[in-house]
């Protein structure tokens, strides 16, 4: 199906792309041209790519999010680590499943709160060339870093790419925030991910800090065998049983299911979603560690916010309202203030910054249409799209719906997983569904087998937009809920209709 | 009780938004779900939410029932059982409760007509082994007459949407062997006859199988790649047992192979007469349109050729 293109200038996976990446890391510097000085090259590379980047914004072909990068790595493959060495500040290396793209905002808002500049890859340009499209355009033709590489870099990076960006990269902290089956067809099953995550930090020197979820025990286990410091996040407790009733979650399907160590069996007591919560092994006693950075008291208010007390190393207890649904989002500011810890923003900032943080690129995002609103809530695998049925759950309803299945490179193409998703929980609050995407014919389906006739079954995201902006009574919500690709499209045509932004233009352009 | 407890936690995990049991004394089917904590990848969920709901759009309750490592199999408790894919570590504590608990009443319960689903893991651990590039070979259950070999990282996995023909003769499927040897075992020269010929789906799978004599392929692939990718057939067929690479998942949008089951299994418990009366007609609507749907993208043929009998609207 490689056919099929995905709409913006960067996919987030190709085999092209990865053997670029690969390429990349072979390479020593200076072996693909001997003669040529590296400061010459990394000067050349830098310009090139940066010709090629506005070429590309202003022939409108997808904001050229990474097109530098590439053209950049072309003409010098070790281009990333020349200037990723020149940042004074050091690199934040953010990977994960779900809540790369949340964290590494809030991070970012973190340390700017600390004044700090902060750089950061482009939404979905988190590939070795998104990585180095960031830098690129944060240097001079000289080959070196603007501002004397006075600032931060937040990277949010692809799982698979992951190895590859933290080789070049060498960053200062590397946070994983969880570990679900996702894009099996692209990156594998969890146990390989978690395995190639694993060799991964065992190489990276004693200076670096790792910032892991110690709820996630795929996760958690990653610490085993890593030379430097580590940092633990987690949640201690909520204070409602809205978002973690574990009854409510029964049939939800368990990706880490056995202890990293032992193989044996894992409890949970208590399970917030999936294999996240306090876990132990009854064989071998493995545990849950204890986090560094918590939250205490988590209270879920509808799609609108979470509240909960953020507890630091230092002793400090302070509340925090986040304006984002679902405990997933507590987890992604969890991660955030602790990456925050690891590079010395104080607690005065972290909190001020969560709390004036906003959804990041369609996630949980609201955007006024005329005299609608649409929220869009990106949901690409199980346990993602479980976590929005659950907030939408707590929604007073009946709601009006898009579901929006594609199955591009950059979603996966096996839809399998739309089988493991608890859809039936739409049921309870659906009061009318569009459903559209390349594969929305698969999603009717699964509704149907959830107990819900789809009003309308539309292909095109733009038509379906249309027709369900329509069928919502004005004043009203139209919740959108779609896979990566499809968000893409249906963002795109709210542009269209000068609802929104162009996206590359929106976020911190001239930093 | 524990047994109705059981039951009871398998009807949450195979579907949360269920209600009470409301056909108790009417028909039912009693599912056997083999390893569900350790083989539920790629949406095997879907495969037991179909026969659920299409038993129950007919009056007709299914019953499941989780079969964990350690638990004995008793086949006189079942009229389906179901197997899904794993992931590797998981799979070889299935091949070990395989070989040390359930085999020899799988083994019989097969032999004497039961019917079996096995998809991707699951279809592979049923077979003879798994030979792995390096390290010691798996063995499997040996219900199917069958061998899968991983042939190492640097061959590419069988990953993509797959179309299957299961109504085209078999002769010479079974990896180049002599097609007599299949009438001692199965039944000889048949195909399945469903109504609709075809079944789509998505694999994902790095071994290769190679079919025996004692089995025939459950079909010859249109589109994809199939048992191995090199003779054109996909999946494995031993009496009512079928093994299969296709998930997607198989049976939501593959109606008539899901019915074939539901019948199998109803003529098991209530005799042909009663099965025949059961299987009412649904409307498939959505199932053939997202049926049709892929085999139009996958360009293998054209929709209207594929259903000699439409589906039923009503």
């Amino acid at each position: 199906m490689s056919a099929h293109q995905p709409q913006t200038g960067d996919t987030t996976g190709t085999d092209t792309e990865q053997a670029a990446a690969g390429r990349a890391t072979a390479e020593p510097a200076g072996s693909v041209s001997g003669s040529t000085p590296t400061v010459a090259r990394a000067a050349l590379a830098v310009v090139a790519g940066r010709a090629a980047g506005a070429l590309s914004r202003r022939l409108h072909r997808g904001g050229g999010t990474s097109l530098p990068g590439l053209v950049a790595q072309r003409i010098y493959p070790d281009v990333i680590a020349h200037l990723a060495a020149q940042l004074r500040h050091g690199a934040v290396v953010i990977t994960g499943t779900n809540g790369k793209t949340t964290t590494s905002g809030m991070t970012a808002g973190a340390l700017r709160a600390a004044g700090r500049r902060v750089w950061r890859n482009r939404e979905g340009a988190n590939l070795l060339r998104g990585i180095a499209a960031a830098l690129i355009i944060r240097a001079q033709p000289s080959g070196r870093l603007r501002w004397d590489g006075d600032a931060a870099a937040v990277f949010e990076v692809d799982e698979a790419a992951f190895p590859a960006v933290v080789a070049v990269v060498r960053p200062r902290v590397v946070a994983v925030t969880n570990l679900f089956r996702d894009q099996l067809d692209r990156y594998g099953e969890v146990d390989t991910v978690a395995e190639r995550w694993h060799t991964t930090l065992r190489d990276l020197p004693a200076t670096t800090t790792l910032v892991l979820n110690a709820d996630d025990p795929a996760v958690a286990a990653l610490a085993e065998g890593f030379a430097g410091h580590v940092l633990y996040y987690g949640v201690e407790n909520t204070a409602q049983d809205g978002g973690a009733d574990s009854a409510d979650g029964a049939g939800e399907v368990v990706d880490t299911r056995t202890c990293p160590r032992c193989g044996g069996v894992l409890a949970f007591a208590p399970r917030f979603y999936s294999h996240i919560g306090h876990w132990s092994c009854p064989d071998c006693g493995e545990a849950r560690p204890a986090p560094a950075v918590a939250a205490r008291e988590v209270r879920l208010e509808r799609l609108e916010r979470a509240c909960f007390t953020l507890v630091t190393p230092e002793g400090d207890a302070r509340p925090i309202t986040i304006s984002l649904p679902g405990l997933y989002n507590v987890y992604n500011a969890l991660a955030a203030a602790t990456i925050g810890q690891a590079m010395g923003a104080g607690v005065e900032a972290i909190v001020e910054s969560l709390s004036h943080f906003s959804a990041a690129f369609g996630r949980a995002e609201r955007i006024a249409a005329g005299d609608r609103t649409v929220q869009l809530l990106l949901a690409k695998n199980p346990t993602g799209l479980n976590e929005v049925l659950r907030a939408l759950a707590a929604v007073p309803g009946p709601l009006h719906l898009l579901l929006a299945l594609n199955d591009r490179a950059a979603d996966g193409e096996d839809v399998s997983w739309i089988w493991d998703a608890e859809v039936e929980r739409a049921a309870g609050f659906a009061a009318q569904v569009t459903v559209s995407g390349t594969r929305a014919f698969d999603l009717a389906l699964r509704l149907k087998y959830a107990g819900i006739a789809p009003a309308r079954v539309e292909s095109d995201p733009a038509a379906a937009l249309e027709a369900a902006l329509v069928a919502t009574p004005p004043g009203e919500t139209l919740y959108v809920v779609p896979t990566y690709t499809a968000m893409l499209a249906v963002r795109a045509e709210l542009e269209r209709r000068g609802h929104t932004p162009h996206y590359w233009e929106q976020r911190d352009a001239g930093a | 009780m524990p047994e109705r407890k059981r039951a009871q936690r398998a009807d949450d995990m195979a579907d949360g938004a269920n209600g009470p049991d409301t056909t108790k004394d009417g028909p039912a089917i009693r599912l056997g779900h083999l390893y569900p904590d350790q083989l539920n990848m790629y949406g095997d969920r879907g495969n037991i939410i179909t026969l659920r709901r299409r038993c129950e759009w007919r009056g007709i309750a299914l019953h499941v029932t989780p079969l964990d490592c350690g638990e004995p199999l008793d086949p006189a408790a079942f009229d389906l059982l179901f197997i899904g894919g794993g992931q590797d570590k998981e799979q070889s504590e299935v091949a070990r409760d395989l070989r040390k608990v359930k085999g020899a009443a799988l083994h019989s319960a097969v032999a004497d007509g039961m019917p079996l689903l096995a998809v991707c893991g699951g279809y592979q651990l049923l077979a003879h082994g798994y030979r792995p590039a390096e390290g010691p070979e798996l063995p499997g259950a040996g219900i199917f007459d069958a061998m899968t070999i991983h042939f190492g990282k640097r061959v590419a996995r069988c990953i993509g949407n797959i179309a299957l023909d299961i109504a085209s003769p078999v002769v010479g499927a079974s990896g180049g062997r002599s097609a007599a040897g299949e009438s001692s075992a199965s039944s000889a020269g048949e195909h399945l006859d469903l109504g609709v010929r075809t079944l789509v789906g998505f694999e994902n799978h790095g071994g290769r199988t190679y079919l025996g004599p004692d089995v025939r392929p459950l079909g010859r692939v249109l589109a994809g790649h199939g048992n191995n990718s090199e003779d054109g057939f996909e999946g494995a067929v031993y009496r009512h047992a079928f093994g299969t690479y296709l998930h997607g998942s198989l049976l939501p949008k593959n109606p008539h192979f899901a019915d074939h089951l539901v019948r199998l299994a109803l003529e098991r418990r209530y005799g042909a007469e009663e099965a025949t009366r059961l299987i009412t007609l649904l409307d498939d609507t959505e199932e053939w349109r997202a049926h049709n749907a892929m085999l139009a993208r996958l360009g293998v043929l054209s929709a209207s050729s594929t259903t000699r009998q439409p589906a039923v609207r009503s």
